[in-house]
């Protein structure tokens, strides 16, 4: 059988043979943009990229701004045993932020109270998101070129099966079947 | 003689005009001579936050170049820029490139934000090297936002509400939409930030009650619409359904620095829709805080302060 003066069989085995290789190929990066998308959706309640540990740090007394010097400096970072502030700087008239090597700390003076922040890069996740978020130069075109063969994968898996687990049985319910969230939600967005 | 005597108040006045016109040239030549002595070259940087929305950029870039005559008429700053410090370019780091590429030796940023937050106080001068914040330099990596120290000498301007000029804002644009104050109620929404929202909290109560007085409106309140309410229209509704249980009607003001289609249109526009009766029930108008001639003023003022600053540090170096 012909179909636009191909042979049929010949395109069936370029078919499955694209996408199989094609699928072998990308899986990896499929996980890693599965696994950062799952992250990247949740991002308002849990941060994928950081674990930024929060302290909170009671002072031995309130302190005035006038008493801000490197000395009191010096003694409120002793609190959280950091030996050495690079620079400390004022974000509002009544508190102060201390910088360190990984870590800050922020006093509220008239509290008497101070939170200290570290922070460190989530392993993995932080990987993987950056190369979901395109945040590394030049890798537009890599997830471009990704997305395109993603759209190949997809379309050649459409025509691998024939008979009735192929496109033309099951395949065409289950395509329906897969439009209906999309559907359903765009209508929902457009209601509310 | 006559004539003379019968105008020597006129030629009074007119000589004292010519000479102060006349001491003042020649204190700026002075100053821009002292300047060219010394080899110092200042440089007047505006940056702002940055915006997928070009209407909102070109507020900016509008402000540049409403005050970039007056800021560089005396001859002392030798230059003035518009930087983008997220989305777009000339970021922070392309602007400061271009002064030290042009012989700049001292910078004044000047940012065009509303008021405290880890981007004036963390990110802007970790991208600049005032500083180093760990997470700000993890973020801006994260954004592809470029980090650099220039040779030229930093120096960062306050935030806009350093004086008053937001509650003047805001008292203008309330004015424009206010028919039955006593029946109204005032809702302003703003960006919001997460680490300093007790100090955001109290601008708007302060701007709030400002308004309140010279208009003669009697409730408040205020909501978010940024990353702090993960721009959710329902925080808009929420703030003008909270006026409206004790009023008829809400006169809603976005205290926003520029004009963005997804926030004065979307977030804040859908927050609207969801009030039933808006219509007749909100006075509303998408407009920000730019344009505003007190700001350009304020932009004008605060150089020429820290262009003082910046000689002083001359000299003393």
């Amino acid at each position: 059988m012909k179909f636009l003066g191909w042979d049929t069989k010949k395109i069936r085995r370029l078919n499955l043979a694209t996408h199989r290789d094609l699928g072998y190929f990308f899986s990896s990066l499929i996980l890693v943009y599965c696994i950062s998308g799952i992250a990247l959706n949740h991002v308002d309640d849990w941060n994928g990229d950081f674990i930024i540990k929060r302290h909170n740090i009671a002072l031995d007394k309130k302190y005035q701004p006038s008493e801000i010097n490197p000395q009191t400096i010096n003694q409120i970072s002793s609190k959280v045993e950091e030996k050495k502030y690079k620079v400390y700087d004022f974000p509002t008239p009544d508190q102060v932020k201390i910088y360190y090597d990984n870590s800050t700390m922020h006093v509220y003076l008239n509290e008497g109270r101070a939170i200290y922040e570290q922070v460190s890069k989530r392993p993995v996740f932080y990987q993987f998101n950056v190369l979901h978020r395109n945040s590394l130069k030049g890798w537009k075109w890599a997830s471009d070129i990704f997305a395109f063969l993603l759209i190949v994968i997809t379309i050649t898996g459409l025509f691998i099966l024939k008979g009735k687990h192929g496109i033309k049985g099951r395949g065409k319910w289950l395509i329906a079947g897969g439009l209906l969230p999309p559907i359903v939600a765009i209508i929902i967005q457009a209601l509310l | 003689m006559k004539i003379f005597s019968k105008f020597s108040g006129f030629f009074a006045i007119l000589a004292m005009m010519v000479l102060t016109l006349v001491n003042s040239s020649c204190q700026n030549n002075a100053s821009a001579n002292q300047q060219a002595e010394s080899g110092q070259k200042i440089g007047v940087l505006l940056v702002n936050h940055g915006s997928r929305s070009a209407t909102w950029r070109q507020a900016l870039l509008d402000l540049e170049t409403s005050v970039k005559d007056k800021i560089m008429a005396d001859g002392t700053v030798k230059g003035t820029k518009t930087a983008f410090m997220e989305y777009n370019e000339p970021s922070i780091a392309t602007r400061l490139k271009e002064f030290d590429a042009e012989g700049y030796t001292d910078v004044i940023l000047v940012p065009i934000f509303l008021t405290v937050s880890p981007h004036t106080f963390d990110d802007i001068p970790t991208i600049i090297g005032q500083k180093e914040d760990p997470h700000s330099m993890e973020a801006l990596k994260i954004e592809k936002i470029e980090r650099y120290t220039p040779k030229a000498r930093t120096f960062l301007a306050p935030n806009l509400d350093f004086t008053d000029i937001i509650k003047k804002n805001v008292l203008a644009r309330v004015q424009k939409l206010t028919k039955d104050a006593p029946n109204e109620g005032l809702v302003l929404i703003g960006y919001g930030d997460e680490s300093y929202d007790k100090e955001w909290g109290a601008l708007f109560d302060q701007v709030a009650e400002y308004v309140k007085q010279e208009v003669g409106i009697t409730a408040h309140s205020y909501g978010w619409c940024g990353h702090i309410a993960h721009y959710d229209p329902q925080k808009t509704t929420d703030a003008i359904q909270k006026v409206l249980d004790t009023k008829k009607q809400a006169v809603v003001v976005p205290v926003l620095v520029a004009h963005d289609e997804m926030f004065q249109v979307k977030i804040i526009g859908d927050g609207i829709n969801k009030i039933k009766d808006n219509q007749n029930r909100v006075y509303y108008k998408p407009d920000a805080i730019l344009p505003d001639k007190n700001v350009e003023q304020w932009v004008v003022d605060i150089t020429t302060e820290f262009v003082q600053k910046v000689q002083t540090a001359q000299k003393n170096s």
